[in-house]
């Protein structure tokens, strides 16, 4: 049914006998691919307006006025904030931020408009929930734009009022305008931002915790991994031959996510699409090492599981996507420094968005290499060193066994 | 009742004669505590690196510069010549932003005309972007009407009319709960929830796919205690480790770390008790459908992080397609999420979550139902055999 017969040991019948236990294991096969796809949809599904807006504010207006009512319609019009409720008193609108239904509440003084004319300052003021920062930060940027232009239109008439030409007196109401550029993102789109770098999160912890099963399996029997290493003619075909269907499915399943990011969701590919490619295979290869030689060090292969996940499903936070690791304290800092995934989005953003120079975009993509390049290291010096004793103890099993194996 | 009571003892004694459910439910809860946090511990990001290319070389561009360099969020930490090489900084990730102060800056503002600046922030990573698109707006709009109210002045307007014909509506905004904009006070909050979750959910889908050695005194096959009794017990079980274990989370972990709260002790509790309820018939549905504890631990690995952006606390749930949201209440986090954080952060009293509080009870009314009827079903005459086994 298989090539296998007609296969000599080598890295050929170890890549087959590994597709082979995939069709006969549905669980490990669902869990390299529908597992992170559905996850990883969830998340698009989440994201997929890429922008917040008109989020929910309620209005105290204790004025009544004109301005007051063209303040309200101006911050209604930004296209973060909708006015959704009119409150009566301070305790109303206290209870709407309470009870989860608006975001902030903007307050307008009694006699506002009569105090703005005769140039007493009066003090519009916005409360807003920063307890979830990003909705605040949101909220508080449409009323940061909004009443700044009300207040132009009143400096512009107080001007024309007191005899300066309106072209003159407009130049003067700005002096030192700030033509602000939002470099890579400029509609600050969350899909650029959050969303595609949520997607490897999610795959560094199944690849992490996949990897640890599936050797798991060979390392739980005994003379299984003995068995591996026969039917690879060597330690590094045999490793090989066990790790590169898994870094073909991961990528694959990389590759179907990054097709809806850039396809549907249009992410930007600015940089070298070779060089990602690149980055993916490197990261996915430190991902898998990483949980081989959790499997390898942990015994039950449970453990390796439970450690591989109590050590990836954090990660996301120290990667300094949301908070960035210039803030962070020196243990997560290198911690951080640690994870592939926080070179991988290093390299992801680098090729995606900001489409940076060839000559800058090396770093992260060397030490993902690296990463590799050791932990492969480390995972073939194990198993040289496993391999002298258990060899000498129990001798070479009868291929009655193997037989049994592949 | 007995019967109740005979597999509420047990099931607590087997979360803690079962070392993988142990280290789930309550060393991976510890360890979390101390390791999860440590990324947002500083709370804020300060002196985010800039450079300011200055074109005009006068006293007032460098006093722009140097007022900028002044906010605590950005600091000048290069001076370069042209955008060019400072745009190859900003790829190599040495500095999150330039300010280009363009030539005649300072005279075009003696001579009364706009004198516009350019400022090219890194929108790459949003917090970098917003600290340092803040820290200059604010210090050039203060400039701006400094500026303007002296040529007012200058002009012969009187000096209180003046300030307010620069600035005629002032608007002060107020940051409430979170004063400081904190990370830490943002996300942890939320995040202590959720781990709660997944421990409590991979621990209990372990005791209910772990095989049981013996059974104990009381729950003899003869005899065994009804079904409603057994799922009634078990999640009893949880709630008393959960007791000890959800304080020491949602109540003495934010002190520990500082972060400021509102809400008393008496309500976080009372609306945790439908919270770890509805978790644990989660974690039994879950054990049920997979039914090896490998399997849990695999296939609930990862879910942490889809089900936290699903919580709308930091993606608003208005922008959350409808039909995502109605399906994520299904998850106990979704409710747990916004109203543990109202009552402990926002001190909203409990009558601001009924709606959650009251979702809460529902999902372990549907999850307790689910797992009864379970239970009801592996009873049938020739599966029980089969069945005591793996319960």
């Amino acid at each position: 049914m298989l090539p296998r017969r007609e296969l000599r040991p080598g890295f050929w019948l170890v890549f087959w006998r590994e597709f082979t236990w995939l069709r006969r294991r549905p669980f490990l096969l669902a869990l390299t691919t529908i597992v992170p796809l559905s996850l990883m949809a969830l998340l698009t599904m989440v994201f997929s307006a890429g922008l917040a807006t008109r989020l929910p504010i309620a209005v105290l207006d204790l004025d009544s006025s004109d301005l007051s009512r063209s303040l309200i319609r101006m911050v209604d019009a930004t296209p973060d904030t909708a006015v959704a409720v009119r409150v009566g008193e301070l305790a109303e609108g206290r209870h709407m931020i309470l009870s989860g239904r608006v975001d902030g509440l903007l307050m307008l003084p009694r006699n506002l408009e009569r105090d703005v004319v005769a140039g007493r300052r009066p003090e519009v003021v916005f409360f807003y929930n920063t307890q979830t920062l990003t909705i605040g930060n949101l909220v508080l940027r449409g009323v940061n734009a909004a009443v700044p232009t009300a207040a132009a239109g009143i400096r512009l008439s107080l001007r024309t009022a007191q005899g300066q030409p309106i072209e003159e007196a407009r130049a003067a109401l700005s002096p030192t305008p700030v033509q602000a550029h939002a470099l890579f993102n400029p509609t600050l789109n969350y899909v650029y931002f959050l969303l595609a770098a949520l997607l490897p999160s999610v795959l560094q912890i199944v690849i992490v915790t996949t990897s640890a099963y599936s050797l798991g399996m060979d390392v739980e029997t005994h003379y299984r991994l003995r068995i591996l290493r026969w039917l690879g003619r060597g330690l590094w075909p045999a490793m090989a031959g066990k790790v590169v269907p898994y870094t073909i499915l991961f990528l694959m399943v990389l590759g179907l996510s990054d097709a809806v990011l850039f396809g549907i969701l249009g992410l930007p590919l600015r940089g070298r699409g070779w060089l990602l490619l690149i980055a993916d295979v490197l990261f996915i290869l430190s991902c898998q090492f990483i949980g081989v030689l959790l499997a390898l060090l942990l015994k039950p292969m449970a453990s390796a599981v439970s450690i591989g996940t109590l050590l990836t499903s954090p990660a996301f936070g120290f990667m300094g996507i949301g908070f960035p690791r210039l803030g962070m304290n020196a243990f997560a800092y290198g911690f951080g420094a640690i994870l592939p995934g926080t070179w991988y989005l290093i390299a992801r953003i680098d090729q995606t968005i900001r489409g940076t120079p060839l000559d800058l975009s090396w770093k992260p993509i060397l030490v993902l290499l690296a990463f590799v390049v050791v932990l492969a290291g480390l995972t073939a010096l194990w198993l040289e060193a496993i391999r002298v004793r258990p060899v000498r103890e129990a001798g070479n099993r009868p291929p009655k066994i193997l037989s049994e194996a592949i | 009742m007995i019967g109740l009571f005979a597999v509420f003892r047990d099931e607590f004694r087997r979360i803690f004669a079962h070392r993988p459910a142990f280290s789930i439910l309550v060393g991976a809860a510890v360890i979390y505590a101390a390791f999860y946090p440590q990324p947002y511990l500083n709370e804020a990001l300060r002196n985010v690196p800039i450079a300011v290319v200055d074109a005009d070389g006068t006293t007032l561009s460098r006093e722009l510069a140097r007022r900028v360099d002044a906010t605590p969020d950005i600091a000048v930490t290069m001076v370069l010549p042209d955008l060019v090489s400072a745009e190859r900084e900003v790829y190599a990730h040495r500095i999150s932003g330039i300010l280009a102060i363009p030539k005649n800056f300072e005279r075009d503002l003696l001579h009364g005309r706009a004198s516009p600046i350019a400022l090219y922030a890194d929108a790459s990573y949003f917090l970098m972007y917003q600290r340092v698109s803040g820290g200059v707006v604010a210090v050039t709009g203060t400039l701006g009407s400094e500026v303007e109210t002296s040529r007012l002045i200058g002009i012969g307007v009187d000096p209180v009319l003046a300030r307010a014909a620069s600035n005629p509506l002032q608007l002060t905004a107020v940051p409430l709960f979170n004063p400081e904009g904190g990370y830490a006070t943002y996300v942890l909050p939320a995040a202590f929830v959720l781990i709660l979750q997944q421990t409590l959910l991979i621990g209990v889908g372990l005791l209910g796919t772990l095989p049981r050695a013996e059974l104990a005194p009381g729950l003899t096959d003869d005899a065994p205690p009804r079904p409603a009794a057994t799922v009634a017990g078990k999640m009893l079980a949880y709630l008393l480790l959960e007791a000890i274990i959800l304080p020491l989370y949602l109540i003495a972990l934010p002190h520990f770390y500082g972060l400021p709260r509102l809400g008393g002790v008496i309500p976080v509790l009372i609306f945790a008790v439908p919270f770890v309820l509805s978790v644990s018939g989660l974690g039994l549905v879950v054990a049920a459908i997979f039914r090896d504890p490998l399997t849990v631990q695999l296939a609930l690995a990862a879910v942490a992080l889809p089900f936290f952006f699903l919580a709308g606390f930091s993606w608003p749930i208005d922008a959350i397609p409808r039909a995502v949201h109605v399906v994520s209440l299904l998850l106990p986090s979704t409710s747990a999420i916004a109203g543990f954080t109202r009552l402990a952060q926002l001190g909203a009293p409990l009558a601001d979550v009924r709606g959650e509080f009251l979702m809460l009870w529902g999902l372990t009314i549907f999850y307790g139902g689910i797992v009864w009827i379970l239970e009801v079903r592996r009873r049938r005459p020739g599966r029980r055999n089969a069945g005591i086994a793996v319960a």
